[in-house]
């Protein structure tokens, strides 16, 4: 019995630790202790705009031209090609978007947190701020989650404006089953400004958690080379998980009671 | 906590000669283990203030877990460390960050941050603690590089430089705050016999200059007959025997004597 309970005990043990560990991180910034490094911050958030922003903006890209297709031969085929830009409306700002943008921040964000502060962890730079009066996880974490919580919302604004754009460009200039006016007019009246809000808010909750995961197992990373890779793999299924779970009840909350579409009376 | 066979500390007399001064740093009792593995088993031992100590001993003995335990990256399970007349494991977090600030501490590899060059790096420290302004930060960091013989290789990055030139630049910044106590990790480890031997001169040079307690982790003897003043000769997690170095380079006992004079036949075997 005792072995059987010896896995649950230790998943909830790990819970509890990668908890009190985010909880911590979020103190520092919330706490503003954060602020004493923001020579570090600006220069975090430099290096998320420089090497981050394109590729994700090409994903949200890719999978706004992705919704676009699919809906407009779905509706085509259901004998209804000027409604694409219900699906389109709604692909776009509520589901396909915000999981792009949370695949690209846990392949290209979250993975190379890891990879980083995990590098830092078993070349002994970690202990070497420590021992110069340093608080390395103020220094290394909540520094990467005040720059997230800079720079993303403009990125992901920015993207899904870049997805809208595909989504137009695959319904009515390479399908061309629908007009543009047609297109826009029912792609405009499925979604309301307090959707784009609830959208960002999905999107941020999943770059919070990826940014966290990713400091929780570089920063803890042990065992030389092959533990950091070991710790990067592990933080990519963790954060595909919860990317999923944030989604799912994102959608729940914001959309399950009150689905915001203009339909009937 | 494992069984302790006392025939284990046959050659352990725990004797300590004075060095005339008092302890700058002093272990306790100080037991730690990391799972079954016990590492230090009860470790008393001083470091002197103002000399140039050395903590030698064969392999795998505990002498970097000293080193974590007197910053506090480490906590003893029983036993107590103090450092300037400070309980490291009582001291609460924000005091030990401000007591971190008076040592300077070099580890096995430099450990120079990767995304800065070296004059960066050099100067992180003073840029997070002093209120300087760049030219002096400059002055400072410059004159710590030539001390070093680094002195055209500033913007270099951390990945361009052999393993001696990063340990030499991890001497410079452990140096930038003008530490009180600054500890040496194995300073000769993975360089070529003339360059620890210019390391260490390094050492008593920059020692004599600055003065301060210096604590080198080492196993390699010839380092230590260049750069000791004191010496703690560390076996199975408890100080054999300690004293100034002379002293010790004398002792009858014949583990130090085996040790200090790297002969095979002797109490120290493969085990």
């Amino acid at each position: 019995m005792n072995e059987l309970l010896a896995l649950p005990r230790e998943w909830l043990a790990a819970t509890g630790e990668i908890g009190r560990f985010m909880g911590t991180v979020v103190g520092d910034v919330w706490g503003g202790r954060v602020l004493h490094f923001f020579g570090e911050t600006l220069r975090q958030a430099g290096i998320l705009i420089v090497s981050s922003t394109l590729v994700v903006w090409a994903l949200m890209f890719i999978l706004g031209l992705v919704c676009g297709t699919e809906g407009a031969y779905f509706l085509e085929a259901n004998g209804a090609p000027a409604y694409a830009g219900v699906f389109a409306a709604w692909c776009d700002l509520r589901e396909i978007i915000p999981y792009a943008f949370g695949y690209m921040m846990a392949a290209k964000v979250g993975t190379g947190i890891v990879a980083e502060l995990g590098a830092m962890r078993i070349s002994d730079e970690i202990d070497a701020l420590e021992v110069m009066g340093i608080d390395s996880m103020t220094f290394l974490c909540a520094t990467r989650l005040l720059a997230a919580w800079i720079v993303l919302p403009f990125v992901y604004m920015a993207g899904m404006g870049g997805a809208f754009l595909a989504s137009y460009i695959a319904v009515v200039q390479q399908v061309g089953f629908v007009s543009s006016g047609g297109y826009l007019l029912i792609f405009w009246e499925f979604q309301n400004p307090p959707d784009f809000l609830y959208s960002l808010i999905k999107a941020m909750v999943m770059a919070t958690a990826i940014v966290l995961v990713g400091c929780y197992y570089g920063y803890n990373a042990s065992g030389g080379p092959v533990g950091v890779g070991t710790a990067t793999a592990k933080s990519m299924v963790l954060n595909l998980v919860l990317v999923h779970l944030i989604g799912m009840l994102g959608t729940q909350i914001f959309w399950g009671g009150n689905p915001n579409a203009p339909i009937g009376g | 906590m494992a069984v302790v066979k006392e025939e284990e500390f046959d050659w352990h007399t725990g004797q300590n000669r004075p060095a005339g001064v008092p302890d700058a740093i002093q272990f306790i009792d100080v037991h730690k283990s990391f799972g079954s593995n016990e590492v230090l088993r009860g470790l008393n031992m001083g470091l002197p203030e103002g000399k140039v100590s050395m903590i030698i001993g064969p392999s795998g003995t505990g002498k970097s877990v000293c080193i974590k335990h007197i910053v506090g990256l480490m906590y003893p399970d029983s036993g107590d460390v103090v450092v300037a007349g400070q309980s490291i494991p009582s001291l609460p977090d924000a005091e030990l960050f401000e007591l971190r600030k008076k040592f300077g501490v070099l580890f096995q590899d430099g450990a120079l941050f990767g995304s800065l060059n070296l004059y960066d790096n050099v100067a992180f420290p003073l840029r997070q603690h002093t209120e300087k302004g760049e030219d002096e930060i400059a002055e400072i960091v410059n004159r710590r590089l030539g001390e070093v013989g680094l002195g055209d290789a500033n913007e270099k990055m951390p990945n361009e430089l052999s393993g001696g030139m990063r340990k030499r630049a991890g001497f410079a910044r452990s140096l930038v705050l003008e530490p009180e106590i600054v500890l040496f990790d194995e300073p000769d480890s993975g360089l070529d016999p003339v360059r620890t031997a210019l390391l260490c001169e390094l050492i008593k040079e920059v020692h004599a200059e600055n003065g301060g307690t210096y604590v080198v982790i080492t196993h390699d003897i010839m380092s230590a007959r260049r750069v000791a003043e004191y010496i703690a000769v560390l076996w199975r997690g408890r100080i054999v025997e300690a004293g100034p170095s002379q002293e010790l380079f004398e002792s009858e006992n014949a583990f130090v004597r085996q040790f200090l004079s790297g002969e095979s036949s002797g109490p120290l075997g493969m085990e």
